[in-house]
């Protein structure tokens, strides 16, 4: 009863507010159309905002984020653990927004250029950050900066002005833009177990229980020889103070127009050659790439048709040619290989040098983080468990590390190595694992070596990649 | 008292069918505006999916464009999520044509240069380098036809571009 009598008198006052309505209704007809314009005008502009300028602000931030993430990428890359590489880096930051291809990102519809100012739109990049571990580098209030030799991480922040069209005319929009953030960072990945276009110069491990450094020592100078047989005569190179065989393991492809001694050549210039892209990625990757725990057998010995290239005895005078040409290739990042006559056998020796740059730096160093090149005499190279002597004879990939070649005046022209050396000798300073390298699997993908394990390797320290982290 | 009501009622509706077009034309070009705004995302995206394939892909002949198997595979797994092309496609009339994938590097005074097809640029297939940058661009861009009822309006190329460096995951 109670609530019937309640209902009776909100229907009763209902009733007396629509008469006085009423009433007044004739003064107030010619005023609706005003009144809605002026109560929906605001609402309109709002509601439209919703759909044009958030969405707008919503692909600008797309584009931010993809510039930014491009941009920390492309500096990561760039840290080698030498003192100049921030320099480098910063400079490599920039390469994605230059606007000489009229390809460079961009944004808000790719009209307006990320670090310029155009009319009341201004975009802004910080300087890029360096840092040498993750978690400063995810952190962007950190200051936690690590210097060229240890940075390993590469954090860039954008802000860009993203103008308001209908926004605008509100009175929270007044200023017509609104600023929008991106933060990127990219670095050095975890190990690879499958590293690829690397070199093919294999060294045994001084120490296979050390998981860091295989017994090896940072910035230590070694003289790199084809490994030999019998009493050792072989001799140390200019200033490096100990000796380390290698061999080449056979990585010979059967299935490219390139001849064995260009093969050789292009090894030894810039790593195993990538090979045309095809359906078969399995078959590709087992001769472009190592895969840790991966059985392999001296060039030559992996009957897939190269010359063998088994050790022969210290004493011997001659040198093997198919170690003569893989140093050419190593010669190609000092020099020009034509000037030297013992690489003129090498199969159109002339056309296919062409393809290498020299070394924007070919000094000599003692001290690795002094170089300031370009990094083509960073050489990635397997370790194995122990050199083999035969071709029969099996070596067990334990990880990847990295050597930095250094110059020993060749008699003919005083620059890099001596190609023709009886023992294929050349310096190159153990720097561990400091680059990143441009291809890399974190599993071995390899179906065709049933001893590679399949998944994880299981290495704790070793060269990576560049990835992106936040 | 009933009369009065009618005909406020009438000025009403006649109000309403005087702001509707207007009311309408807004409504749709609303529409349109972030239609194209998620359209030029959805393909900006897609860009970044091929660019990043590609980027990590070895052997690539960029000389060979959309017969190169990487790149093809690529354009598929930005199209439709599966490298062999059996997905849905996420931007209807988008084709794989379309793109064009540039292989580009810094030469020696830092400024950023495309790749010639030859042995000194970037085609392994010859014994050329790998590239430092990839870029994919829509040339003749994708067009879009806004639909606003009582306008006609020209169709909008979507020109959008990606660039990112070589190499990485």
């Amino acid at each position: 009863m109670d609530t019937r009598n309640h209902n009776n008198s909100r229907r009763s006052s209902n009733r007396s507010r629509s008469l006085r309505r009423r009433e007044t209704a004739p003064e107030l007809r010619g005023t609706v159309s005003i009144e809605l314009l002026v109560i929906m005008v605001p609402v309109l502009f709002g509601l439209m905002g919703f759909a044009v300028d958030l969405g707008r602000l919503y692909l600008i931030k797309g584009e931010l984020n993809q510039a930014a993430n491009a941009m920390a990428m492309s500096a990561a890359a760039q840290l080698n653990g030498t003192a100049g590489s921030l320099e480098t880096a910063a400079l490599a930051t920039n390469v994605t927004l230059d606007p000489s291809l009229n390809d460079e990102n961009r944004y808000n519809f790719g009209s307006l250029g990320i670090g310029q100012s155009n009319g009341i739109l201004s975009s802004s990049i910080a300087a890029p950050q360096f840092y040498s571990d993750l978690a400063s580098a995810t952190d962007p209030t950190s200051t936690n900066y690590a210097d060229g030799t240890t940075a390993q991480y590469a954090q860039v922040s954008l802000q860009a002005d993203a103008p308001l069209l209908f926004w605008s005319l509100l009175s929270l929009g007044q200023a017509r833009k609104t600023s929008v953030g991106a933060f990127a960072v990219a670095g050095i990945s975890a190990p690879l177990c499958m590293v690829c276009s690397n070199e093919d110069f294999a060294v045994a491990a001084l120490d296979a229980s050390d998981p860091v450094n295989f017994g090896f020592t940072f910035n230590t100078k070694y003289t790199l020889y084809f490994d030999c047989t019998g009493t050792n005569t072989v001799a140390l190179l200019g200033d490096s103070t100990a000796l380390l065989p290698y061999v080449l393991i056979d990585r010979y492809n059967p299935n490219t127009s390139l001849a064995e001694d260009q093969q050789l050549f292009r090894i030894g210039a810039g790593g195993l050659i990538p090979l045309p892209s095809n359906t078969n990625g399995t078959a590709n990757r087992a001769l472009a790439c190592y895969a840790v725990g991966a059985l392999e057998y001296l060039w030559g010995g992996a009957g897939t048709g190269g010359t063998a290239t088994t050790p022969a005895a210290c004493n011997s005078a001659a040198s093997n040619p198919r170690v003569v040409d893989m140093l050419c290739g190593v010669y190609s990042r000092f020099d020009d290989p034509n000037n030297l006559s013992a690489c003129a056998s090498i199969t159109d020796i002339t056309d296919i040098a062409t393809g290498y740059a020299f070394d924007t730096d070919t000094n000599d160093y003692d001290d690795y983080t002094v170089y300031g090149g370009n990094g083509r005499r960073i050489m990635t190279v397997p370790i194995v468990d122990a050199l083999q002597t035969t071709s029969t004879g099996q070596m067990t990939v334990l990880g990847f590390r990295q050597f930095f070649v250094t110059p020993t005046p060749n008699p003919n022209t005083g620059l890099g190595n001596d190609p023709s050396d009886s023992h294929g000798r050349f310096t190159a300073i153990y720097i561990g694992s400091v680059a990143p390298v441009k291809q890399g699997y974190f599993t071995s993908q390899l179906n065709s070596f049933p001893s590679a394990p399949a998944a994880a390797c299981g290495i704790t320290s070793g060269p990576g990649k560049v990835v992106l982290h936040q | 008292m009933r009369r009065n009501g009618t005909s406020e009622r009438g000025s009403t509706i006649f109000e309403a069918a005087l702001w509707l077009p207007i009311l309408l034309v807004f409504l749709m070009g609303m529409e349109q505006v972030a239609k194209i705004t998620y359209t030029y995302y959805a393909i900006k995206k897609i860009e970044y999916t091929i660019a990043r394939y590609v980027a990590t892909q070895q052997g690539v002949n960029f000389c060979a464009g959309n017969a190169d198997p990487s790149i093809l595979a690529g354009e598929y797994l930005g199209l439709t999520g599966t490298t062999d092309n059996s997905g849905a496609p996420f931007v209807q009339g988008l084709t794989f044509d379309m793109f064009q994938v540039n292989a580009e590097r810094v030469n020696a005074t830092g400024a950023i240069t495309a790749c010639s097809c030859d042995i000194t640029g970037c085609d392994e297939s010859v014994g050329g380098g790998s590239p430092q940058y990839i870029s994919v661009t829509i040339p003749s861009g994708f067009p879009v036809q806004p639909i606003i009822p009582f306008l006609t309006v020209q169709t909008i190329p979507l020109v959008p571009t990606v660039k990112v460096p070589y190499a990485g995951t």
